[in-house]
């Protein structure tokens, strides 16, 4: 193939690509859009306001206000809450899935199939299905309504003990860790130096899905918490929609406020995630 | 030492992200320990709705400040005020002092024997105090199981017909005429011709569906339709039903339907509203602030007016949607949270807050005469709507309160979907020719409840009897 084809298929390719990338942006422009305008613009252009400004659009109906009210609503309270949540979550999760996953995967030791037995077994059972026995048994340790309440029945997903489990048996050589006791480290050293590195990939990719998971977690922090001052924004989100009405608006400016801090951690976790997702999935 | 410089090494080959959710979790963690705690109150109260929420926070102020009580509301979605309801009442934990609880969810904690449904009995108390006769009686029917009340009516949504006033004046069509269906179909002929060309009529009488399950249920009950009797027992499988059935969907097809398809919810139906796709629109009172809300272009171009009824003579009306407020057993404060109650649900302040902000005419007869009702409405081309409503909300028909009615109302409007599909295949599109297959479809959706109702020991006993009633 010559240079010149070469270039022109870059182009092609790459024309391709900026038109699936503009189609794949829609949505996003049409939400922040969106949250810029006024309860009686709302339905009136599918994108911008029609007015009399430039290319026919109503540019002084655009608004800030929708994020004035939100804050005035004191959503930054729910902010801080579903930051705290996710971030708790994310590291704790990861580091006994890591812990837990290194253990059962290179450690010998009684009963150990037995646990990898009731792990797996708990991958099968719906969450949905734990709801109530969870809620009578956060009332019988008197959790309702606290943040380890919530926090707590989700620091050890099974899920993510697996996952970690099959990652040391792909990725953490045994003769390694043998070289690491006779230089005379301990198991947490070994946890800590040897195991965690090799696993950087699996890590960032985990920590990613666990933070978006609790940041999406809608029904555990309906159930376990009360108070309106813990409940994270997907929560608060919820309530500012109406029974009877609802004010678009400031629901889109609320979207808007919730996807920005997810957005910017994929960007920045985006290798680790990505690579932790194709791990294994080339037949070495 | 050298350990630890191993660990921090070890540690710095993380990547960054996790360095980031790192100092998120320290600087969140400063943010809430620094917040300052909210007081909690005496009782908790549990509602779905934010709207309802906002109307009751300046009257439980008012209240408080003369009793030495604090009342705290949560508002929830419906999905986790039934999780924690029933999680509660399975489990026999402490719920909230006085729940507000929605149509749908309700009769989930009616499944048991009457003793061990968890919401407490009011009836007593309603009639000691006189307030049982105060309540718009269909009202309660929901919320009742063998005569007994377990919560106080939040509303009666009576149903009318909202039409495009401003096209059949125009046209010099009366609707008000018409009394039946069949008159008010007969009357808009004219307005269906198709004078753009465009392969569909300039407009269609009604905006109905066969699949649309809420719609379905709302004329299934205006036209005397009922799944369950009083007593909890199914009468899917009657004439009546089948006969009922079989019309609707008789409007949705054919050469040319009288009922068209728009979504009730969505931006492209409230454009085909301002487009008067269809002339009428079935309106529950909470459905006008809806429409004010989100579709303004409609103001001044509606007008409400009685049901067409199936049959001469027959109901004007129906119901639609519905919320209870309970008291569940587990509180410690009954005659506390029973006062709060008789506060927001007797009070003439929030009845007339809640028809001015979402138009929702109150259960309260003595409230009736208040003069909010009577204010012109320019939405509706000035037309006193809310004593129009009022005037319909005795003659509502009644709904039953049991658990298995949601699913059976679903098993209907899958049948309806069944029996348009025949309709198509077939090409019949009378109701005479429809009701043999429409008598087939609900008698298996009647052994289908019945084989559900059979896997509830509880309802074993009322079921024995069932079968044979109802062939």
């Amino acid at each position: 193939m010559s240079a010149t084809n070469r270039k022109l298929n870059k182009a092609a390719l790459h024309t391709l690509l900026i038109v699936l990338a503009f189609i794949t942006l829609i949505p996003y422009a049409w939400l922040i859009i969106a949250s810029l305008k006024g309860q009686d613009d709302f339905f009136s252009g599918i994108f911008f306001p029609p007015g009399e400004g430039f290319l026919g659009i109503g540019w002084d109906k655009l608004t800030l206000n929708n994020y004035r009210a939100l804050f005035d609503l004191g959503f930054e309270v729910n902010l801080i809450n579903s930051i705290f949540y996710s971030a708790a979550t994310a590291l704790f999760a990861t580091f006994i899935c890591a812990a837990t996953g290194f253990v059962i995967a290179k450690h010998h030791f009684r009963g150990r199939n037995f646990i990898t037995l009731v792990v797996l077994g708990a991958l099968i059972v719906p969450p949905t299905l734990l709801l109530a026995p969870g809620y009578e048994l956060l009332y019988d340790l008197g959790l309702l309504d606290t943040v380890w309440g919530l926090l707590l029945p989700l620091l050890a997903p099974a899920f993510g003990v697996f996952l970690f489990r099959q990652a040391v048996i792909q990725s953490v050589p045994d003769e390694l860790l043998e070289a690491a006791r006779i230089d005379g480290c301990s198991e947490w050293s070994i946890f800590f130096v040897v195991v965690l590195p090799l696993l950087r990939p699996m890590i960032g990719a985990f920590m990613l899905i666990t933070f978006l998971g609790m940041w999406n977690n809608f029904i555990s922090p309906q159930i376990v918490l009360q108070t309106a001052d813990k409940q994270p924004l997907s929560v608060a989100i919820a309530q500012l929609r109406g029974v009877y009405k609802t004010d678009y608006g400031l629901l889109t400016a609320a979207t808007v406020v919730s996807v920005l801090p997810v957005a910017a951690l994929f960007l920045l976790l985006q290798k680790q995630f990505i690579s932790g997702l194709t791990t294994g999935a080339v037949k070495g | 030492m050298h350990r630890l410089t191993n660990t921090i090494l070890a540690l710095r080959a993380l990547s960054s992200g996790v360095w980031v959710i790192a100092c998120l979790l320290i600087l969140s963690t400063l943010l809430i320990l620094v917040r300052k705690p909210s007081d909690q109150g005496d009782l908790q109260f549990w509602v779905y709705s934010p709207e309802h929420a906002k109307m009751y926070v300046p009257m439980i102020e008012r209240y408080e400040q003369s009793n030495d009580v604090k009342l705290d509301i949560t508002i929830m979605s419906n999905a986790a005020i039934q999780s924690r309801m029933m999680s509660g009442f399975f489990g026999g934990l402490p719920t909230a002092d006085l729940i507000e609880v929605e149509k749908a969810v309700a009769p989930q904690a009616f499944m048991g024997p009457i003793e061990a449904i968890g919401f407490t009995d009011l009836t007593d108390m309603l009639v000691q105090e006189g307030l049982l006769e105060q309540f718009n009686q269909p009202s309660l029917n929901p919320w009742s199981v063998d005569g007994r009340v377990f919560g106080l009516p939040h509303d009666v949504h009576p149903v009318m017909l909202a039409y495009r006033a401003d096209i059949t004046e125009a046209a010099g069509i009366d609707l008000t005429q018409a009394e039946t269906w069949d008159e008010y179909f007969a009357m808009l002929r004219p307005l269906m011709a198709d004078t753009d060309d465009d392969g569909k009529p300039d407009h269609t009488p009604l905006s109905f569906w066969y699949t649309n399950q809420d719609l379905i249920e709302t004329l299934m009950l205006q036209g005397d339709g009922q799944l369950f009797t009083s007593s909890g027992q199914p009468t899917i499988h009657t004439e009546r039903n089948a006969h009922l059935l079989a019309t609707l969907v008789s409007w949705c097809l054919g050469p040319q339907p009288v009922a068209v398809d728009i979504n009730e919810w969505s931006a492209a139906g409230h454009k085909a509203k301002v487009d008067a796709v269809a002339i009428g629109y079935i309106a529950p009172d909470w459905m006008c602030s809806i429409w004010k809300m989100h579709v303004p272009g409609l103001t001044g171009k509606l007008k409400l007016m009685p049901l067409p009824a199936f049959e001469p003579g027959g109901r004007r009306t129906s119901v639609r949607g519905g919320t209870m407020l309970s008291i569940p057993k587990t509180t410690e404060h009954f005659d506390r949270a029973w006062e709060y109650a008789k506060l927001l649900y007797t009070s003439p302040q929030v009845a007339r807050e809640l028809y001015r902000e979402v138009d929702i005419i109150s259960p309260v007869k003595s409230l009736w005469n208040d003069p909010v009702y009577d204010e012109p409405d320019p939405f509706f081309m000035n037309q006193r709507k809310g004593r129009m409503y009022i005037e319909l909300a005795p003659n509502i028909p009644l709904r039953p309160s049991s658990p298995y009615n949601k699913q059976a109302a679903i098993d209907v409007r899958d049948a309806m979907g069944r029996l348009a599909k025949y309709a198509k295949e077939q090409e019949l599109y009378e109701p005479e020719q429809l009701m043999p297959k429409a008598r087939e479809l609900l008698e298996t959706m009647q052994r289908q409840t019945e084989r559900r109702m059979e896997r509830n020991a509880f309802a074993q006993e009322d079921l024995a009897p069932i079968s044979e009633d109802s062939q």
